[in-house]
């Protein structure tokens, strides 16, 4: 492969119309239908008849900062949603769903919880209703409870394999501290090895509610029908207490530069994070960022790629990113190389970032920038599972169509005077944060250049507290 | 495209019945070039998948991994658009771009606004007719492929568990290399070699491009006519002679890494794409492992909690090939007795066969993942192109619906007790402790 490169978009949440796009230039999200039952349950519809098939999104107050000390619960309780219902066993639900190529998943993320589901139109009935069923009556069977726990645990430690598995949650622990943004999606073994089919009942009975929560549904069918059938489905989904949001405390920033040494003994490759605060989801310079952000690390010509493997092939590929929760964000530098060029490449990174600050982005530069932001939107928003992730992204982020139908106007008003400004005011300078995966032997000493150093073995179950 | 395909809904079980192969026109130009065009407005969008057909079956011990090479010197400079130009230009009209190889073929995809197509025509033009092989970009590129075939070692204990059952598996033949190359050949061929490679496989005789969505068919031609007509057809490459022999005994390997608990591998020899048997095994690869309902995942990861994970892997390739069974073992148990486990299900399957409902469920999962492959752009150029390259025509495509239907339940039980052999078998395991 040439490269895999980061989809920063991913996080962008930006759709443009298959279908009203095509021809007006301008770029506007198709028409959709957004209702809130009695119970408080948001209900998007967006009709897309390409394809005979429906792709459900729904999100949940039931991320992972909500498992206090049992990290892990969110995930657990999650995945035990598929694993029984009122009416059906796992294993009816799984050969009722195979049986005619739907898929349904459940997940925990950092902040939320998600179903997503895909089938054929001429399915819905019976997917919709299963999909009804594990939102609703989830048995949290004890005995699967433990299948999939013990599942969980085994994925914990092959994580711990690869260094690209495991960097994210190292740079949260690094950068949120004790905010609960620092807890890890999946949990440690230690912590999930203690949880019950209780807890999960009980997790499940405080942040599974209507309230707070949306589904999206995007395909094949007819909006009237579909937005009957769903309050006929969801209507008694009983009302609850929106859980205490944790995550609005504030986030402390770095007061001097920290280096994160993950021992891998042995690692032939150092996997490495360059990294400060970002900004959470509803910064107003969101569009202005990520053009500039490709300039600097988004795209194959991008500075970093450029530098770090272009110019002098240290590494397969370097990129750069924000990442964007609803209270607070992180910005990172990604890259790895082999062992004996750690330094170089770790050097490399920072000088690219200081050009950043002391060059600038010229007109040309940028020009591009926007046209490659501009042209790569279509094909991230041409799927009915796109848009559906987008509406519940709007949905959780607080954002509506105004930001998607504005976005080209947005990119095309940056200037370089603008570009400059959020360089200045986003891109970290001092305090840099690292994390580095890696054989501690070889490289201790020059984790040191870069900051206090804090040690830890990839296979140990937790970092320290910073 | 998008009226056609709404016609699904009508007839849901013929998979495919709607999407005409007629959609997709043709040309071929005097160089041998050939085009396959789909128009498709859905989003103001298009993209340019070109196939040639040259791999890692291509090479030979002591240029092993070149084909993969080439594919990252095919960014690094040609006449007009010198070394990086090719990114840059195609950023700056607001495309972008990638590529693959693998055993068989190595691809080419650009994905652009439609407006920016004579642009895409002209970068492609310039390598393809006059690639400029440099040797400080040489140098570079082979820092960035030893990054890239480590990084894939050091974050994978799969590609590490499948390099080391087809090395075992492939003996004489070409497969027995992995598509990366080995270390000391990725630092050790040289321009000569890559200007070998250009001249034999980089012809327009050599390829075929496949286009996809918001243009017209007519422009299309008159470009491909403009750009790349006058770049001359060259001497069909020399077939492939190193041809896999027959497998007549059990084989295993065991590769020492430090895991949390060991990977297991079995790859039993299949025919190529071409067999007929192809698409029976497609569909028993399925049975096996799609999804929780299916046979391995059933009994071993639900009931008996031997594996933490279980996956079939199986594709369509010009040579013969291997239908892999890959596992992790769950915390606790053994490899052997996973092992063991999976052959009792196989063996089931050659005694008593399958049920009529799996052979059902397998079809109605075969639809769905059709209309996924066609939802976008890209997933049909790159499904037309595989079918025109791996199966002789992309009408072969639009004929696989029928072609999964008519596989029967005898069917599956015979190709499984043809081809699941304990003498054409090689199992890999990668495990943390081995025997001195």
């Amino acid at each position: 492969m040439k490269h895999f490169f980061r989809y920063f978009f991913l996080l962008l949440g930006v759709c443009f119309s298959a279908t009203v796009f095509a021809q007006s230039g301008t770029f506007k999200l198709p028409a959709y239908e957004k209702t809130v039952l009695k119970n408080g349950l948001t209900i998007y519809l967006m009709e897309q008849h390409e394809v005979p098939t429906i792709t459900l999104s729904a999100v949940m107050p039931a991320g992972a900062i909500y498992d206090k000390t049992q990290n892990g619960l969110a995930t657990m309780t999650a995945s035990a949603l598929m694993t029984g219902t009122a009416r059906m066993t796992k294993s009816k639900l799984e050969e009722e769903l195979d049986f005619i190529g739907a898929s349904v998943d459940a997940y925990a993320s950092k902040e939320s919880a998600g179903l997503s589901a895909r089938f054929a139109s001429k399915d819905r009935d019976k997917v919709l209703g299963i999909v009804r069923d594990v939102l609703l009556t989830p048995t949290f069977d004890e005995k699967e409870f433990e299948k999939e726990k013990a599942l969980l645990i085994a994925g914990l430690e092959q994580a711990k394999e690869s260094p690209r598995n495991v960097i994210g949650n190292y740079f949260d622990q690094l950068s949120y501290g004790s905010h609960v943004y620092a807890n890890p999606e999946s949990g440690k073994v230690s912590t999930v090895t203690k949880l019950t089919a209780a807890d999960a009942r009980r997790f499940y009975r405080s942040n599974y509610i209507p309230n707070g929560s949306a589904i999206a549904l995007v395909g094949d069918f007819n909006t009237r029908e579909m937005k009957v059938k769903l309050e006929s489905l969801f209507g008694a989904w009983v009302k609850g207490t929106v859980p205490t949001n944790l995550a609005n405390a504030a986030v402390q920033p770095p007061t001097s530069a920290k280096v994160l040494l993950v021992n891998k003994s042995d690692a032939k490759e150092t996997t490495f994070i360059i990294g400060g605060p970002g900004v959470p989801r509803s910064n107003p310079d969101y569009v202005a960022m990520e053009v500039v952000n490709t300039v600097f690390g988004g795209r194959f010509t991008s500075w970093l790629n450029d530098e770090l493997r272009v110019n002098t092939g240290l590494t397969y590929g370097a990129n750069s990113s924000f990442s964007r929760l609803k209270h607070a964000g992180t910005f990172r530098i990604s890259t790895f190389t082999a062992t004996k060029n750690t330094e170089a490449a770790m050097d490399t990174a920072i000088k690219v970032l200081n050009k950043l600050h002391t060059t600038g982005i010229d007109e040309k530069t940028l020009t591009s920038a926007k046209n490659y932001v501009k042209g790569g939107l279509p094909p991230r928003y041409e799927t009915s599972g796109q848009l559906a992730g987008l509406l519940t992204s709007m949905f959780w982020y607080g954002f509506d169509e105004s930001f998607i139908n504005n976005f080209q106007k947005n990119v095309d008003e940056l200037t370089v005077a603008k570009a400059k400004e959020i360089v200045q005011k986003y891109y970290p300078k001092n305090n840099l944060q690292f994390i580095m995966v890696g054989n501690a032997e070889a490289i201790r000493k020059i984790a040191a250049k870069y900051g206090t150093v804090t040690e830890v073995n990839i296979k140990d179950d937790s970092v320290k507290t910073f | 495209m998008k009226k056609v395909l709404s016609l699904f809904l009508l007839i849901s079980t013929q998979l495919g019945a709607q999407t005409k192969a007629d959609d997709v026109k043709t040309f071929t130009l005097k160089n041998g070039m050939k085009f396959l065009v789909l128009e498709d407005a859905s989003i103001p969008n298009a993209n340019m998948y070109l196939f040639y057909k040259v791999g890692s079956r291509n090479e030979h011990p002591g240029i092993t991994g070149l084909s993969h090479f080439f594919e990252h010197m095919m960014f690094n400079g040609a006449k007009k658009y010198g070394p990086k130009q090719f990114d840059q230009v195609m950023e700056y009209n607001g495309g972008s771009n990638n590529a693959y190889t693998t055993n068989d073929v190595t691809v080419y995809t650009n994905w652009f606004p439609a407006s920016s197509m004579e642009v895409i025509f002209d970068l492609e033009a310039d390598r393809i007719s006059s690639l400029s092989i440099d040797s400080v970009m040489v140098q570079s590129e082979r820092g960035v492929v030893i990054s890239e075939r480590s990084t894939g070692l050091e974050n994978s204990p799969w590609r590490l568990l499948s390099e080391n059952i087809e090395a075992t598996s492939f003996q004489e033949g070409a497969y027995h290399w992995p598509v990366i190359g080995y270390e000391p050949d990725i630092k050790n061929w040289t321009k000569e070699d890559l200007e070998y490679y250009f001249r034999t496989y980089y012809a327009p005789n050599n390829c075929v491009v496949v286009m996809s969505g918001a243009i017209k068919f007519d422009a299309v031609k008159a470009m491909a006519e403009k750009y790349l007509e006058r770049i001359p057809a060259q001497p069909a490459p020399k077939p492939v002679h190193l041809l896999e022999t027959p497998q007549t005994g059990e084989r295993r390997i065991t590769v020492q890494k430090d895991v949390s608990a060991p990977y297991l591998g079995i790859g039993y020899r299949v025919p190529n794409a071409k067999s007929d048997d192809y698409f029976a095994l497609d569909i028993l690869s399925s049975i096996l492992t799609n999804g929780n309902s299916s046979r391995l995942y059933s009994a071993l990861v639900d009931k008996k909690q031997l594996a933490s994970n279980i996956f079939t892997s199986f594709s369509a390739t010009f040579d013969e090939n291997l239908f892999g069974i890959l596992a992790s073992t769950n915390r606790g148990k053994k490899a052997e007795d996973l092992e063991k486990a999976i052959y009792e299900e196989l063996e089931k399957i050659r005694k008593d066969g399958i049920t009529a409902n799996e052979l059902q469920k397998v079809k109605n999962q075969k639809l769905i993942e059709f209309y996924n492959q066609i939802e976008t752009i890209n997933g049909k150029s790159n499904n037309i192109g595989t079918y025109e390259v791996f199966f002789g025509d992309y009408r072969r495509m639009f004929d696989a619906p029928a072609l999964y239907n008519k596989v029967t339940v005898d069917d599956i039980k015979r190709v499984a007790n043809q081809y699941f052999k304990k003498s054409t078998r090689t199992v890999g395991i990668v495990e943390t402790n081995v025997e001195d």
